[in-house]
């Protein structure tokens, strides 16, 4: 003799399999982006992936840090300062951030296009542009962490063995400014890394896009300020030879707000720094739209 | 069992839902449709414009003309609390090789909304709930096609949704894994009291699972109903005799029975209208005194209906 069904109306009911639904309180927008946010950015370290997915970013990580704890030793020695925080071992600094770029971005949106998972994505209650903000979100997070926390390490090792309170006023002060071209890079290569990574799916290209994009452009801008004369130079050719890479518009807007000319990669832009500034912000926004558009076309297919 | 009932609010509902794509191709013309709660099949040939419906009632794409309407809310305005009512499952591999399927389920209920650990607890419960136990803990990119299909249905279930899109869900499985699915969606319909809309290009398939059938064809309406109806109108009695096909279809014919010869062999096929049927094949039978080999019931399979239909003809009928 069976035992009765147990019920199963159209309304549902608890039954031998245990289903149970969810009445409880759900998260908004703003949560779910956080929640995608964290996830990208934990994944932009390799968190959550295998043991390959974290050796780029590791080495990536260590090789920045580590000239920061070379000047921590030194300083205890007596030496003064090894690096200027605005121009952190700028050359290093260029290598590392290309590399994670082209690994990480890939890892972030090529992944994705590629597994064909972004229409999971969509049938959520996500808005279009909320994946690409929560991927841009993400990758500026993950290279702050890349280019700040040297610039932390750096400052904390000085003034472990600075004396008295002026000397560690003056380095907070020479640290502040430091920060910001961090943060202007992180920006600025966030969103220049997303839109070539999501350009495809396939993950060794868009590597190559990234990287082949940014050390192209930044070896042109500095055979042309080389062949303007150096940085050094004042003649309007080298001033406005930095306009073309990344890198250099970033050191162009430095210099023109200030920061120390001739230590960087650029010449002092002189009259033309509002034209880096420009640049640099039109720069952004392009890379930005691109980035939203790019996927409000991705979700309808 | 699901009575099919008229007064229960339509899960969803279309009014002259039309999508032309650019390089003018339409995917949906004019279709108005209502589907009642439980699950109904959404039947069509590749390209009759299934998978578009679907992406309008997910808010994906917008229609160019028409609306519609899921659990009473309208596509185009509401799209994101719709969406927090619905689980999709994409008919193509939408799945990442290098993570674990509990990690990846997990973080799709949390883009569901879900708190933290209920997206944990719900995950962990899909994943159960479509057959898939310690496997869980390992990378999708190790799986078989029929695991990544329960996968993705886990992912669409994970959300806790009140109705389940799913397309084509027995894409690439072999017949066992396809018996496996369709009885796992039938009582994810039946049991855990989720509406679904099962899209298919095989009838013969989903018709054993559903309440309720919407087939659509070039993007128009074909036919809506309820299974049952579809059936009933479909029965048949078979009757093969060795000899004498032709006097029997005359006594029938008298005994007011239109029977029709199969195309070929000595099969005759009578509308099975009730009990009576059978006494009045068997007396005919008997009066001829004809060798009888076989006296069956057969079901016409739904899509022979659909191919009627869409060519005006009635069903068997001399």
């Amino acid at each position: 003799m069976p035992e009765p069904a147990l019920s199963a109306s159209a309304t549902g009911v608890i039954h031998d399999l245990g289903y149970r639904g969810y009445d409880g309180p759900r998260q908004g927008r703003a949560q779910i982006v956080r929640a995608l946010t964290w996830h990208s950015f934990r994944s932009a370290f390799g968190i959550g992936r295998g043991v390959k997915g974290k050796i780029i970013p590791a080495l990536a990580f260590i090789a920045m840090c580590l000239p920061a704890l070379v000047n921590a030793f030194a300083v205890a020695r007596g030496n003064q300062r090894l690096f200027g925080y605005d121009v952190y071992v700028p050359n290093l600094r260029a290598a590392v951030v290309i590399v994670f770029i082209a690994a990480q971005a890939p890892e972030l949106v090529s992944r994705d296009l590629r597994s064909r998972v972004l229409p999971l994505y969509f049938c959520r209650p996500l808005r279009r542009s909320d994946y690409p903000l929560a991927k841009y979100l993400a990758m500026t997070g993950a290279l702050l962490i890349l280019i700040e926390v040297p610039l932390l390490i750096l400052y904390v090792g000085t003034i472990a063995s600075a004396k008295g309170g002026s000397a560690i006023w003056h380095e907070t002060r020479a640290l502040i400014p430091g920060l910001g071209v961090g943060l202007m890079y992180a920006a600025l290569f966030a969103a220049i890394g997303l839109v070539l990574a999501s350009l495809t799916g396939r993950r060794a290209y868009s590597t190559g896009i990234v990287a082949i994009a940014c050390i192209l452009t930044f070896f042109v801008a500095l055979l042309l300020i080389q062949a303007e004369g150096g940085q050094s130079a004042t003649a309007t050719g080298a001033r406005i030879a930095g306009l073309f890479s990344p890198f250099t518009i970033i050191d162009g807007v430095r210099v023109w707000l200030g920061g120390s000319a001739q230590t960087g990669f650029v010449a002092d832009p002189g009259r033309y720094g509002p034209l880096y500034g420009v640049l640099a912000v039109a720069l952004l926004a392009a890379c930005l739209g691109g980035l939203a558009a790019r996927y409000r076309k991705v979700s309808q297919s | 069992m699901h009575m099919p009932s008229n007064q229960a609010p339509a899960v969803i509902e279309t009014t002259a839902l039309t999508k032309v794509y650019p390089g003018d191709v339409t995917a949906l013309d004019g279709l108005t449709v209502s589907v009642a709660p439980g699950v109904t099949g959404l039947v069509g040939a590749n390209g009759a414009g299934k998978s578009t419906l679907i992406k309008i009632l997910l808010g994906l794409i917008p229609p160019t003309n028409g609306q519609a309407k899921v659990l009473g809310r309208d596509c185009e305005t509401s799209g994101e609390t719709i969406r927090t009512l619905l689980g999709y499952m994409p008919e193509h591999d939408c799945l990442p090789p290098d993570v674990t399927a509990t990690e990846f389920v997990t973080h799709l209920g949390r883009i569901s909304g879900l708190p933290p650990t209920v997206a944990k607890e719900r995950a962990a419960e899909s994943l159960r709930h479509v057959g898939l136990h310690e496997e869980r803990y390992r990378l999708i990119g190790t799986y078989s096609t029929g695991m990544k299909q329960r996968v993705k249905l886990a992912q669409a279930l994970v959300g806790a949704p009140r109705l389940l899109l799913l397309d084509e869900p027995t894409n690439g499985l072999d017949p066992a894994g396809r018996t496996a699915m369709l009885e796992l969606i039938g009582r994810i319909g039946t049991e855990f009291g989720i509406s679904i809309v099962v899209a298919s290009h095989l009838l013969g398939e989903i018709e054993r699972i559903c309440d309720h059938l919407v087939a659509i064809d070039s993007g128009r309406l074909l036919r809506a109903d309820s299974i049952t109806s579809f059936t009933q109108a479909s029965q048949v009695l078979a009757v093969e005799v060795e000899e004498g096909l032709v006097q029997l279809q005359a006594a029938l014919a008298a005994r007011g029975l239109p029977a029709t010869p199969q195309a070929q062999g000595r099969t005759l096929l009578v509308p099975l209208g009730g009990d009576d049927t059978y006494d009045v094949v068997r007396d005919c039978v008997a009066a001829l005194a004809l060798p009888l080999c076989r006296l069956e019931q057969r079901r016409h399979q739904v899509e022979e209906l659909f191919r009627d239909e869409r060519d005006g003809q009635e069903v068997p009928h001399a």
